[in-house]
């Protein structure tokens, strides 16, 4: 479920670029300030873009700062020196979807790969008590998103609209929590903006799910695990490509209505990129790829 | 009121034809239509009125001042009344009341169902966020009645929606623009003040 939300870096400015990496370098160290070092190893690009969000949208000015990356002490990286809140709450965000993914995959996986999973789970179980200490409305947000996920997967009739709410329905939520959070001159209206951030989430949600869901479509036939394409379209994935690009456009498309909608922020130009050029790019590769392997097979 | 250049996002110093090219490249990307089926539609609505405001105030301002005055057309909201059997349904749609809405149609007897009960349908799921029900409703209820206007607009957009050819998209599609460069440039250097000089990408 990660790492589809990118930034299209040939369309990106040097500077726009550094703030990127900048806010990635800072999420990890934050992760490894908050949790430990070993749980920056799980953060994803999706959440770099969730503590961008965030930047963007409140009064605070992220400061950056010149330090020197933990894993490769060559390179240079910058740091935000202050700002803790937009990063600790993505890390939070991070590490209660990571949680939930884990405790999915121990539970859908083949015997020697839960074995695996097993001995991560008292790592990740400690970092969520954690995160969910902190903010126990984000938490409640995964975990009810894992519940409705398991009923509506249980559900034989599922169609691709519900199987994709549980996922919509989690982002919407903690995007719509944004405002909660931070303080704010530019969101002139709380209750609008809160009502633009749901839906831009849900579909956000809904797109990521659609997209995760095509992106394993192989595995999951291999496995007869449970996939809502396959459920409702048949496993002869040739015949409902297009069907799939249309759901994923619309999602999209859905998502960049309802972003420009809300007012702009600092770094409205990356979070632009990302919607408008790296998701398409991540979308095209996805719908590609999976078509270069059915010819191969 | 507020600054009506910088609702537009355009200098003081624009001339007539750039403001004129902003409003209309906002007006597109606002347009009601393209919101119609959202639960963001009031959103839209008041930002295109804000942005029509706008653009009238300063057509104002720079005639009274003598300069070049221009001929413009409003890009107004497409809330053409509709006959409508269920207005009851439409006002609950519109209150966001989305379940009780599906509840009354839902007693509609089956054989009674006509394009427009298709149409509501696929309002109340497009709403719910659901678009691939909400696309088979809009489409059934375009075939039933391929005249009504309402019904067509509603299923081209969602159509248009579903390959690339929405309005969102197609702001970039012409690549970087001059425009661009402007809003990034003022992007890195908005960070560069924030660090104070020290920063990255100073």
């Amino acid at each position: 479920m990660f790492g589809y939300i990118n930034i299209d870096k040939k369309r990106l400015l040097c500077g726009e670029y550094e703030v990127y990496k900048g806010i990635y370098c800072s999420l990890c160290k934050q992760m490894g300030k908050e949790y430990s070092f070993l749980s920056r190893f799980v953060l994803s690009y999706d959440c770099t873009f969730f503590a961008m969000l965030v930047m963007s949208l409140q009064d605070e000015c992220p400061s950056f700062s010149q330090g020197r990356c933990r894993f490769n002490p060559f390179k240079k990286c910058s740091f935000c020196s202050k700002d803790e809140k937009a990063l600790s709450l993505a890390s939070a965000v991070c590490i209660s979807t990571t949680y939930f993914k884990l405790i999915d995959n121990i539970n859908d996986s083949p015997f020697y790969k839960r074995i695996f999973y097993r001995l991560l789970q008292p790592f990740f179980s400690h970092w969520r008590k954690k995160s969910k200490r902190n903010y126990p409305s984000i938490d409640k947000a995964v975990e009810d998103m894992m519940k409705n996920q398991s009923v509506a997967e249980s559900n034989a009739e599922c169609s691709v609209d519900e199987a994709c709410h549980p996922t919509a329905q989690m982002l919407s939520k903690i995007c719509e929590m944004i405002p909660e959070f931070i303080e704010s001159d530019k969101l002139s209206d709380i209750n609008t903006s809160k009502r633009i951030l749901s839906t831009f989430g849900y579909h956000l949600g809904r797109w990521i799910y659609l997209i995760d869901a095509i992106d394993d479509i192989k595995d999951d036939i291999k496995h007869k695990s449970f996939n809502p394409f396959i459920l409702n379209y048949g496993s002869d994935y040739e015949f409902y490509k297009d069907k799939v690009e249309a759901l994923l456009n619309h999602a999209l498309s859905e998502v960049l209505l309802s972003y420009n909608l809300l007012e702009k922020g600092r770094f409205d130009s990356i979070i632009n990129n990302i919607i408008a050029f790296g998701m398409p790019i991540k979308q095209n590769e996805v719908l590609g790829c999976s078509d270069k392997n059915n010819i191969e097979e | 009121m507020t600054n009506p250049y910088v609702v537009l996002g355009v200098s003081e110093f624009a001339t007539d034809e750039e403001i004129k090219t902003k409003y209309r490249e906002l007006a597109k990307k606002y347009h009601p239509d393209n919101y119609a089926d959202s639960p963001l539609a009031d959103v839209a609505e008041q930002k295109m009125k804000e942005i029509n405001e706008a653009y009238d105030a300063i057509c104002e301002m720079r005639r009274n001042g003598g300069s070049s005055s221009t001929n413009y057309s409003n890009y107004g909201s497409s809330s053409s009344y509709t006959r409508t059997a269920y207005p009851d349904v439409r006002r609950l749609i519109q209150d966001g009341r989305l379940d009780d809405a599906m509840q009354i149609l839902n007693g509609v007897s089956p054989t009674s169902r006509d394009a427009e009960w298709y149409f509501l349908m696929g309002m109340i799921y497009s709403r719910k966020g659901f678009s691939e029900q909400a696309y088979s409703y809009f489409q059934r209820a375009y075939q039933m009645n391929p005249q009504n206007s309402e019904f067509a607009a509603a299923f081209n957009s969602m159509n248009s929606r579903r390959t690339y050819q929405n309005p969102g998209y197609n702001t970039y599609d012409a690549g970087c623009s001059a425009c661009d460069i402007c809003t990034g440039i003022l992007c890195a250097d908005a960070c560069c003040n924030c660090c104070g000089g020290r920063g990255m990408c100073c």
